[in-house]
């Protein structure tokens, strides 16, 4: 049997290469002779840790500094806790905008308020598709209130994959959100208002990474790259587009560049025949109109109201999604088969005088002035 | 709570403050039960009397088997607290999976029955917290552990926060008797568990979340054939994802354990540089491996029958022990398949252990390369959502998709490869050495700047509280 001492030095078998011999006084001591002492690295830690709080702190400082100079200020991250802290504001009367980005963007909530009379409870989730969110709603028989629904074709009628999964993630934190998970959430908007670096869709080691340009396999089907942070969030999740996006720049165009890939459809996969998707595609679709006019059935039954809008977008996205999905095959049948009040921004002269800056969204300006505009369609449609 | 949210961070700055300004040890002990409740109770308050229930009953049914004259009735007491415990875990954990399997036999029978799903929500960290208060009464029906008197002293054995819910199983034999007497505050201890728990978030955070969990993610949900090259290398990413995440909450745990002046032991020692799958067992989740040894294998008999029922006996042992983890048949193969590795190996040795060929570096070399290619295919099992999945993902990984498709980016192989090679050289060269030993030997400001390092990547990656993922079992 091999002694303690013999135990010892096979423990310290350490190659020469990386580790140097130990001293005497430098070898690990014990405390009191408990079996499950576990042994302290003898080192000096009380100047170590001095000396790594102060790297720590002088690398966090140089960081927030560097994000600050490159145009990065203190602003919220619309995650699913600020959602679901949103979602559960919702009372049975209220008023609540679901959808997509758009909404978040072009809708002012104060101008809103003024022209509505209530404040509105801003629900829309960006990359996504609406429908689960508002089939959610909908599905709480207490809620009878107004739903205002931006719909991009392209998103609202897609038959699954991440558009999908973003709204049902969101849904599945508001479900279960645990009371650390809402602490943190508390915790984590202290720090997000004050620092500028804690952006999760931009600043974080692993889109850091995403960025270094690295030259993929030729047939590698490697998902897009998803747009830098071009906006503030506040409390209530109005976004607004910052100045830097909504002035002619590089920002702005990487942005339309990166909208383009994000909107055109994956082409189909290698594992299920181009007839059979297109058949399955077909089908969902179909469920999913058949779907939204049940939804609006069962909030008009129980009193409530709901009015669906086309918001602007610009340049050769507009032409693109005008190509893939034409309105006379989406958006003219969901009006017509749900027989609910529909505002497509381009009937409207008033309307339609907007230019998205980087082709999908209002600037922060022109957001308030287009919710003005927007609000007397509204009142119409809802019949206010 | 989970040890990666800010939550964490202020309960702990919150619970460590207070503990340390208590003079009275039983004070201490109350606020350490209390602060375990609270992290507990912070995912579902019900569950916290779910868990006090158990806790309380095995404190009972403990000073039962001490108290019981005859062995006849001793092991009734016993049976008493296994049938309870058990039967907690397999109401909470197995309720549907035994109902689906149920309602499948009774078909191929020609009884169509359909049972009502049981809408269960599983208590996070059901399967530690059961084992660790089971671990109280098999041992007193051992005679290795004298029941404690204090209830106030087993319910924070059993729940003592840093290892509640995701391990290393402490036996309430290793941490009651540090119950008995107040740590002091030890500078050095206080600040190497601080060190610790830098290193177990770091793993977490950084090296399992962020460089290998998106490869790993992407490769076991594509529904579509994949070449071998994107097959494995998913595989890859897993191992390392489940090593970082497992092994980094573990030393997360004994790190805060060290910060409030508790040892917990070690639940991992480079268990990828392990040759042989015996040696595997004793580097990976070592507290289970080593629960499953002394209260399953032994007394099943262990190797001490003949070699059939031993190599059965390692069977049943690593069926369970795969059941353990999770409520699929997927998980059952797992652990199967490290039963029969077990054996093979068994085995082996048994032909060629003497030969002096067997020993030499290429072979140990050979020998290890060997187990972590075929923990990697183990690992298969475990991650796949069913065997659809798993099926093709083993067709992938041996050549049978060439014309497969390609979907890893050459970021993510690059992060994958390059963090897998790292794990695997530090696993190799610390083989026979354990993290104290190395940091003592290593050069001061090498230790320094290694700490700082991680506390900056912690921050630069901004985690998003990702749930580890040993808290579903």
């Amino acid at each position: 049997m091999p002694s303690s001492t013999s135990n010892f030095k096979r423990i310290l078998r350490l190659p020469r290469l990386f580790f140097r011999t130990p001293t005497r006084e430098e070898s690990v001591h014990g405390g009191p002779p408990l079996e499950f002492e576990r042994p302290i690295p003898a080192l000096p830690w009380r100047g170590m840790t001095v000396i790594v709080v102060l790297l720590v702190c002088a690398a966090t400082f140089a960081w927030e500094l560097y994000a600050r100079s490159i145009g990065y200020t203190p602003t919220l991250n619309d995650t699913e806790d600020l959602w679901a802290q949103v979602r559960r504001r919702i009372q049975p009367e209220s008023l609540v905008i679901v959808g997509d980005s758009r909404p978040l963007f072009d809708l002012d909530l104060d101008e809103l308020e003024k022209g509505l009379g209530k404040r509105p409870i801003q629900i829309a989730l960006a990359g996504s598709c609406a429908y689960p969110v508002l089939a959610d709603l909908v599905n709480d028989d207490k809620f009878h209130g107004t739903v205002i629904c931006s719909v991009v074709p392209g998103m609202f009628f897609v038959p699954g994959g991440p558009l999908l999964e973003t709204s049902e993630k969101a849904l599945k934190r508001y479900r279960t959100q645990t009371v650390a998970q809402r602490a943190s959430h508390h915790l984590g908007m202290f720090l997000e208002e004050r620092i500028a670096f804690l952006k999760q869709e931009d600043l974080t080691l692993e889109r850091l990474l995403a960025k270094v340009p690295i030259p993929n396999r030729p047939y590698a089907q490697v998902p897009p790259t998803f747009p830098p942070d071009f906006q503030t969030v506040d409390h209530e999740r109005r976004m607004r587009m910052i100045e830097k996006c909504a002035q002619p720049g590089e920002l702005q165009t990487r942005i339309q560049q990166i909208w383009l890939p994000l909107f055109t459809p994956p082409p189909p996969p290698s594992y299920v025949p181009k007839e059979v998707l297109m058949e399955r595609m077909g089908k969902a679709v179909e469920a999913r109109f058949r779907d939204t006019v049940a939804t609006v059935n069962k909030l008009r039954a129980r009193g409530g109201k709901i009015v669906f809008v086309r918001f602007p977008h610009s340049g050769e996205l507009k032409r693109l999604e005008d190509r893939l999905s034409p309105r006379e095959k989406t958006w003219d049948p969901l009006i017509k088969s749900t027989v609910a009040p529909g505002i497509y921004y381009s009937d409207f002269p008033e309307l339609s005088g907007f230019t998205c800056p980087e082709w999908s969204h209002l600037s922060a300006g022109d957001s308030v002035e287009f919710t003005k505009r927007l609000v007397p369609h509204l009142r119409t449609g809802l019949g206010m | 709570m989970l040890f990666n949210s800010l939550t964490f961070v202020v309960f702990f700055a919150v619970v460590v403050t207070f503990y340390w300004s208590i003079r009275s040890w039983n004070a201490r002990k109350n606020l350490l039960v209390i602060a375990s409740y609270i992290f507990y109770g912070a995912w579902n308050p019900p569950f916290a009397a779910l868990l006090f229930s158990t806790t309380a009953m095995d404190f009972w049914l403990g000073a039962r088997i001490a108290r019981a004259q005859g062995p006849r009735s001793r092991k009734l007491w016993l049976v008493g607290s296994v049938a309870m415990n058990l039967s907690m875990l397999g109401f909470f954990k197995y309720g549907n999976f035994l109902l689906e399997n149920f309602q499948w036999l009774i078909a191929r029978l020609g009884v169509i029955y359909q049972p009502p799903h049981l809408d269960i929500l599983l208590p996070v960290g059901i399967s530690f917290y059961t084992f660790h208060s089971l671990s109280y009464t098999l041992d007193i029906y051992r005679g290795v552990l004298q029941p404690t008197k204090s209830l106030r002293d087993f319910v924070l054995a059993v729940s003592f926060f840093p290892q509640l819910v995701a391990g290393p199983i402490v036996r309430a034999g290793d941490f009651l008797p540090q119950l008995v007497r107040a740590p002091g505050l030890r500078v050095g201890q206080f600040l190497w568990g601080l060190l610790l728990m830098t290193l177990g978030l770091f793993e977490k955070i950084v090296l399992a979340d962020t460089m290998l969990s998106g490869a790993a993610d992407r490769i076991f949900t594509y529904p579509g054939p994949l070449i071998a090259l994107d097959s494995w290398l998913g595989v890859i990413a897993f191992a390392g994802q489940i090593f970082f995440d497992f092994a980094g909450y573990s030393i997360c745990a004994i790190g805060a354990a060290l910060c409030l002046g508790f040892h917990l032991k070690d639940n991992f020692r480079f268990p990828y540089a392990a040759i042989g799958f015996s040696d595997f067992w004793r580097r990976w989740h070592i507290s289970l491996s080593t629960f499953l040894r002394d209260y399953l294998y032994i007394p099943l008999g262990g190797n001490q029958v003949r070699p059939f029922r031993a190599a059965l006996n390692l069977v049943i042992v690593m069926f369970l022990g795969g059941l353990w983890h999770g409520a699929a048949w997927t998980f059952v193969v797992w652990g199967l398949l490290h039963g029969s590795y077990l054996v093979i190996e068994r085995v082996i040795r048994i032909f060629f252990e003497e030969k002096a060929w067997a020993n030499n570096f290429g072979t140990r070399f050979l020998a290890g390369a060997a187990t972590y290619g075929a923990v990697c295919i183990a690992w298969v099992f475990f991650r796949a959502s069913d065997f659809t999945v798993a099926s093709r993902m083993l067709s992938g990984m041996f050549g049978r998709h060439a014309s497969g498709d390609a979907i890893l980016s050459t970021r993510e192989m690059l992060q994958v490869t390059i963090v897998t090679l790292c794990m695997l050289l530090v696993h190799t060269i610390l083989r026979d050495s354990n993290i104290e030993t190395a940091v003592t030997r290593l050069p001061r400001w090498t230790v320094t700047g290694a700490w700082a390092l991680m506390a900056c990547a912690i921050i630069l990656t901004q985690g998003s509280s990702n749930a580890f993922i040993y808290f579903q079992f």
